[in-house]
């Protein structure tokens, strides 16, 4: 992928309220990090192809384009992290913009170090981790850790980071049995209180890639009340 | 040891302070029962007694009229044969073949039955018939048997005539006719009552439904409404009730969404001050000391305006009844020690009961954590001395059902009468002014009722557990063993 090796990190924010966008790029400014900034989502899908970045903030609430919407379309060319920002946690916007495409979330008003903190762990996993095994086999799933690979009967798929890492994370120890907070812990950082639906959507969102019927997973398992495993 | 206290201060704060007692007035039900009662009594009472009486003279009436008629017929057949043998009246009489005859005669009565001689005649009846020379009749009791006594003058040879018939077969008709008539007017009352039973009942329907639906608008439940009837005097109050509950529905609805909106509308404003001032503090130390101090105060009331805005975007949502909970089982020892360390005061000191230890509860950990939190920064706040934490089973319940999770301070206590006030949004008590004044929105304690009613469990204030000074804050959650 282009962009493992940069220079200085580079944000694109994409956020309507003009002063919130100014402050934000303050502070993620004084984290030592470059911010390009987007007002519209038609203005960030632009400016994305013409400088893609390492993470995206994207404000739910947009003009034109929402940002769902703007999620899915950057989903489409790159599987780079992209943070969202609602107005609730407790709505479907959570698990919509989740499923559209994105990484993690914030509610509004946040402490911008809350997101540089969002934004490290990010990164943090974005790089490659450094597997015991040169490469996995899951019966028709393969994976390979040092390459950021996973091929299904010889054929590569496409999973973002979050869900490579997440797989990776299941694979370590096959048929062991991951509650969902030592996933939220280990793939995105997140203590105890951590949302669980972000674990839920995202094994969702990587069975429809792995599995060749993902209404009847049989990688991907499901153990009720305690959480997820990885099998052949 | 602690049970007794606990006892003690729940009684009371159920003890409401407006008590009235007054005589109650009869319900609705019952004066529609008793109307009923009542007036079928009396009109069966009334027709009971005009039957019988309408029946009695129609009998009497009718033996009175042949018995009569009879005495005439006889008389007029004596007094022939009284003026051919004027001597021997003991054969006249018998030959007259009449029932129960009586003579008077030229000074001398003379009859065959020995019951029936002048003597059981009252004196103002042989008057109207021996000096007023009166045709007369008269009912009379002999020995026990009822007769009609009729009496006929006799002009023609000075004489009197006298008959008694019976007339007991129409007392014993007529107690029939009575007894009858009393069992028809207990039916008709019982009857009656029973009408008044069911026509009660439907009276008080509507009212029923109307309370029903006032409590589920009290309840929350804003879009309740009755049901249209066609019954033209109900329509009158189904309407304006439903006409109150939609103006009642319309404000409430319009001042959550201006509580939300306005909360929503100050979350942008606010985004733009936390990012602008944590970009300030990183540069503190290039600030003069006075600049210091003013980036000071405006970070801590950047952060307290955050969480009221927070707290009454909260607030919005549980009025509008929008508040989703995202429930996982939860152990609750290890849940209360997480929730402590990401509480403003992480070092709090904790004790659970090894019980707790395996207790779980189901709820929504992020908004429990608040509530945990809200405790403690109520605590520090208005409290004093060092916050204790204790999670136990109360009463040492078995099976445990319930989770006690207490919050203990060593300050003031909070007065009797403002334990169940201060659960009120805004209203911080008459402490709140002795204690630093600045701190807290008052929104705290109202979010943590709302959030603990949520997870259908109860909180309250009452004094330390242990005796010593200070409030003990309780929230009780259904819990179970794992």
């Amino acid at each position: 992928m282009g962009q493992d090796v940069v220079v200085g990190t580079r944000i694109l924010a994409v956020e309507d309220d003009e002063r919130i966008r100014a402050a934000v790029k303050l502070a993620l400014e004084d984290e030592g990090w470059t911010v390009d900034e987007a007002a519209s989502g038609e203005e960030a899908a632009i400016l994305f192809l013409r400088q893609p970045a390492d993470v995206v903030l994207i404000d739910i609430m947009l003009p034109g384009i929402d940002g769902f919407e703007l999620c899915r379309t950057i989903r489409r060319a790159s599987d780079v992290p992209i943070v969202m920002v609602t107005a609730r946690a407790d709505t479907h916007d959570v698990v919509a913009g989740l499923e559209a495409g994105a990484d993690d979330y914030l509610t509004k008003p946040f402490a911008p170090k809350e997101l540089s903190a969002r934004i490290r762990a990010l990164l943090r996993r974005a790089r490659p981790a450094h597997p015991a095994h040169p490469k996995l086999i899951f019966g028709d799933l393969e994976i390979i850790p040092d390459e950021g690979k996973v091929l299904r009967s010889g054929t590569e798929l496409h999973l973002t980071k979050t869900e490579f890492r997440l797989l990776c994370e299941l694979a370590q120890n096959p048929g062991r049995v991951f509650s969902r907070e030592h996933l939220l812990d280990h793939v995105w950082g997140y203590g105890y209180f951590g949302d669980g639906r972000l674990v839920d959507v995202h094994i969702r969102r990587l069975r429809t890639k792995v599995e060749s019927d993902s209404a009847n997973p049989r990688h991907v398992v499901t153990v009720r009340g305690l959480g997820y495993r990885l099998q052949a | 040891m602690i049970e007794p206290q606990v006892a003690k201060a729940r009684s009371m704060r159920s003890d409401g302070p407006t008590r009235r007692w007054r005589i109650r007035p009869m319900g609705l039900r019952s004066r529609i029962l008793l109307t009923f009662g009542l007036g079928s009594l009396a009109l069966s009472l009334f027709l009971a007694l005009a039957t019988f009486n309408f029946t009695r003279s129609n009998l009497v009436d009718e033996r009175t009229g042949s018995a009569i008629d009879q005495t005439y017929t006889n008389a007029s057949r004596l007094a022939v044969d009284l003026r051919s043998n004027p001597t021997n009246i003991q054969t006249v009489l018998e030959r007259l073949g009449a029932d129960r005859p009586l003579v008077y005669f030229r000074g001398t009565w003379t009859g065959n039955d020995a019951r029936f001689s002048s003597s059981v005649i009252p004196p103002s009846f042989l008057n109207a018939v021996l000096q007023n020379r009166q045709p007369t009749t008269m009912r009379i009791e002999v020995e026990n048997e009822l007769v009609l006594a009729v009496g006929v003058p006799i002009d023609s040879v000075d004489a009197a005539y006298f008959e008694f018939p019976s007339v007991d077969d129409v007392r014993s008709t007529l107690n029939s006719v009575n007894l009858a008539l009393v069992l028809a007017a207990g039916i008709t009352t019982l009857l009656g009552i029973v009408l008044g039973a069911i026509a009660a009942s439907r009276a008080v329907r509507p009212l029923t439904a109307a309370s029903q639906a006032a409590q589920a608008i009290a309840g929350g439940r804003l879009d309740t409404r009755l049901e249209e009837t066609e019954d033209p005097d109900l329509a009158v109050l189904t309407s304006s009730f439903n006409d109150m509950a939609s103006a009642l529905q319309l404000r409430v609805e319009r001042d959550t969404r201006f509580t939300s909106d306005v909360s929503h509308e100050l979350r942008s404003p606010l985004m733009t001050l936390a990012a602008s001032v944590e970009v300030m503090q990183a540069r503190r130390d290039e600030m003069p000391e006075r600049a210091q101090v003013a980036l000071d105060l405006l970070v801590a009331d950047v952060a307290r305006f955050q969480g009221l805005v927070e707290d009454l975007l909260e607030i919005s949502r549980f009025d509008a009844g929008g508040i989703r909970l995202n429930v996982d089982e939860l152990l609750v020892g290890e849940f209360v020690r997480q929730a402590i360390a990401i509480s403003s005061a992480p070092d709090t000191r904790i004790l659970v009961a090894e019980i707790a230890e395996e207790m779980m509860i189901k709820g929504d950990r992020r908004r429990l954590a608040r509530v945990v939190a809200n405790l403690i920064d109520n605590g520090r706040a208005y409290g004093g001395g060092e916050l204790e934490i204790s999670v136990f089973v109360p009463d040492d319940e078995d099976p445990p059902s319930q989770i006690w999770i207490t919050v203990e301070d060593h300050g003031p206590g909070v007065p009797q009468d403002e334990r169940d006030l201060i659960f009120e949004r805004f209203a911080r008590g008459s402490i709140a002014g002795r204690r630093s004044g600045s701190e807290g929105a008052g929104l705290g304690l109202a979010l943590v009722d709302e959030h603990i009613k949520l997870h259908r469990g109860r909180v309250w204030v009452e004094d330390r557990l242990d005796g010593l000074d200070g409030a003990c804050f309780i929230i009780e959650l259904p819990a179970e063993r794992v």
